[in-house]
């Protein structure tokens, strides 16, 4: 008897792809840097720590921990933009645009203003608990706006797109104004409002790393529920699939892994928009394997995202944030063309 | 067997289905036929829970369908929805292994018998060669049989269609129709299907169920129900019904847009 074949022919290789690239990736920014670290090195520093060893020193207390971040950041934006995307079943669906980001900034920098220690070194996890609320706080935000707009009637999720712009305007411009209330502040706030990247922040990411495994380990679980409802609620439904109560846990995960992706290192967009793009192609749309890919070129973009941002312009450092707006603003321009004015724009995910 | 007693349904502030009751008789197709908006969808919507009822309720073999968990229900009946999203890169063969989610188990894949049943219900529709191809690469009519694949492999008696013919051309409306009608006549399942085309009704159902303004306005075996004074009843249009080599025709006459 013939067997029925499962799932894209190229997903093997797609993933192998995604592991190998983020392997490079990791190679890479751990080796590159204003101070060259060979590859043998590296892995010798790696195994066996020296600390009278400058270039272990390095490793071990700078590139090591800001490469975890950019790992963590990666993987998290980008598992968030893969089951929103499916839950909304709208391409332009991401963290940021849903207000994660822009409700991060505004509570830490209202934090700032009310409470000035809050930028000091020693506060760095309340920084970012306020952050993580501020994230949630955000997507919230857009959410009662887009179901006070009818998030129901629209099966694009178009509502939802346009709620998760306009609170993100409106939290822009309120943390705006109170930016130019206190110019003093102004700059200290501006580095972590681009989203940074910065071996400083290892601390919070001992903090909030579980906050991450436990809201991917959820969608991982609910993966099959979300490739249900990703052939429209009434299909999940009559499926056997609690439509309700399976979108907002997987919603709540969702903003929850990016949140505190946000109050690690600041608000990096773009990633959680752009990899479930490239991913897609290459692993399907089955959300399983899809939120295991995503992740490994989401770390992978990352890391080679905040390599560009240290070795563009030496001896400074460019912000991550900032590399990645850049490379996403392309990409956004791409995804519209692709999926809202290409030709069978009306039949697609 | 479904039975209805007294369904009523809300949609929004409307009441689009009235109480409603009838019998559906097991292992017969029955149509679902009306007017734009008489209630079709909703009624089938609201059996598959994705709709509360306003009042009444509807029993499967005695036991009623809204004390039923949303899983058991998906074991018993199958529902195909009007509009599908046909995500992009999603495979045939994917979509053929959701439709056993109400029988799977956290972390493990499917079962052998399950994986018969997705053959088998690739098989029926002659899709087996395609598993492995993206639904958006397929062609409409391919596409609307591999949806019908997939209700088929959830392995329910009862299966609920809403249109499963629409924008089809008219080869591939009657092959699908045909397929269905087999479902009954060779699977014993029961199918409630919605239609628009009488002659399809005539050509392919056991059963015909007209309704207007959410309430059924005839029901019975089609030759006994598609008659020239029901179709009036039912659409507000003359027609002619004849017998041509023991099918059914309807000819509807034109008639001016009146409110």
């Amino acid at each position: 008897m013939r067997r029925y074949k499962n799932g894209l022919p190229q997903r093997r290789s797609g993933l192998l792809l995604g592991a190998g690239g983020l392997l490079l990736a990791l190679g890479l920014n751990l080796c590159v840097g204003t101070r060259w670290i060979a590859p043998v090195e590296m892995i010798g520093a790696l195994i066996e720590f020296d600390p009278d060893e400058l270039d272990h020193f390095l490793l071990w207390y700078q590139r090591i921990p800001r490469a975890l971040i950019a790992v963590y950041t990666g993987a998290m934006m980008a598992c968030a933009g893969v089951v929103l995307q499916s839950l909304m079943r709208n391409p332009l669906t991401s963290p940021a645009t849903l207000g994660v980001n822009s409700g991060a900034t505004l509570f830490v920098v209202l934090g700032a203003a009310l409470w000035p220690q809050l930028l000091t070194p020693g506060f760095l996890v309340a920084q970012g608990m306020t952050a993580l609320a501020g994230g949630v706080f955000g997507a919230v935000l857009a959410l009662t706006v887009a179901r006070l707009a009818g998030l129901a009637q629209d099966p694009r999720g178009f509502s939802l797109i346009l709620a998760g712009a306009l609170v993100a305007m409106l939290l822009s411009g309120v943390t705006q104004a109170i930016l130019l209330s206190d110019p003093q502040r102004r700059s200290d706030l501006l580095g972590w409002a681009s989203g940074s990247i910065n071996h400083v922040y290892a601390d919070r990411l001992a903090v909030f790393w579980w906050i991450g495994v436990i809201c991917c380990g959820t969608l991982l679980a609910l993966s099959r529920h979300l490739n249900l409802i990703l052939l429209g609620s009434d299909k999940a439904g009559s499926t056997g699939v609690n439509v309700p109560l399976v979108s907002r846990v997987a919603m709540l995960a969702s903003v929850f892994a990016a949140a505190s992706a946000v109050a690690v290192c600041g608000p990096v967009g773009f990633i959680g928009l752009v990899v479930p793009h490239i991913a897609r192609p290459l692993l399907g749309a089955a959300v399983g394997p899809l939120l295991l890919g995503s992740a490994l070129m989401g770390a992978g973009l990352c890391l080679i995202a905040d390599l560009a941002a240290r070795m563009a312009f030496q001896p400074y450092t460019l912000h991550t944030g900032v590399v990645m707006d850049l490379l996403g603003g392309a990409f956004f321009v791409a995804i519209i063309r692709r999926h809202y004015l290409s030709g069978r724009a009306g039949q697609l995910a | 067997m479904l039975e209805l007693s007294n369904v009523s349904v809300s949609y929004g502030k409307n009441l689009c289905v009235r109480k409603v009751s009838h019998r559906f008789a097991n292992g017969r197709f029955t149509a679902l036929v009306g007017p734009n908006g008489c209630g079709k969808s909703t009624l089938l919507r609201a059996l598959m829970g994705l709709l509360p009822m306003q009042q009444g309720e509807a029993r499967l073999d005695d036991q009623p369908v809204h004390a039923m968990g949303r899983r058991s229900l998906a074991r018993r009946v199958a529902y195909l929805p009007q509009d599908n999203h046909c995500p992009d890169y999603i495979t045939l063969g994917e979509l053929i292994e959701l439709s056993a989610f109400s029988r799977s188990r956290l972390m493990r894949g499917p079962s052998a018998s399950d994986q018969a049943l997705f053959r088998d219900a690739l098989q029926t529709v002659g899709l087996l060669d395609m598993a492995h191809r993206p639904l958006n690469t397929l062609s409409g009519g391919q596409r609307q049989r591999a949806w019908i694949a997939m209700v088929l492999a959830q392995d329910a008696d009862l299966i609920l269609m809403d249109e499963p013919v629409n924008h089809l051309d008219v080869a591939y409306q009657y092959s699908v129709l045909n397929l269905v009608a087999r479902l009954t006549r060779q699977r014993g399942k029961t199918v409630i299907c919605v239609l628009h085309d009488l002659n399809l009704t005539a050509s392919f159902a056991d059963e015909v169920v007209l309704m207007r303004d959410g309430r059924i306005e005839a029901a019975g075996p089609v030759r006994e129900t598609v008659t020239a004074d029901n179709v009036t009843r039912t659409f507000g249009m003359e027609a002619e019904i004849f017998d041509r080599n023991g099918r059914l025709v309807c000819l509807p006459h034109a008639t001016e847009f009146s409110a």
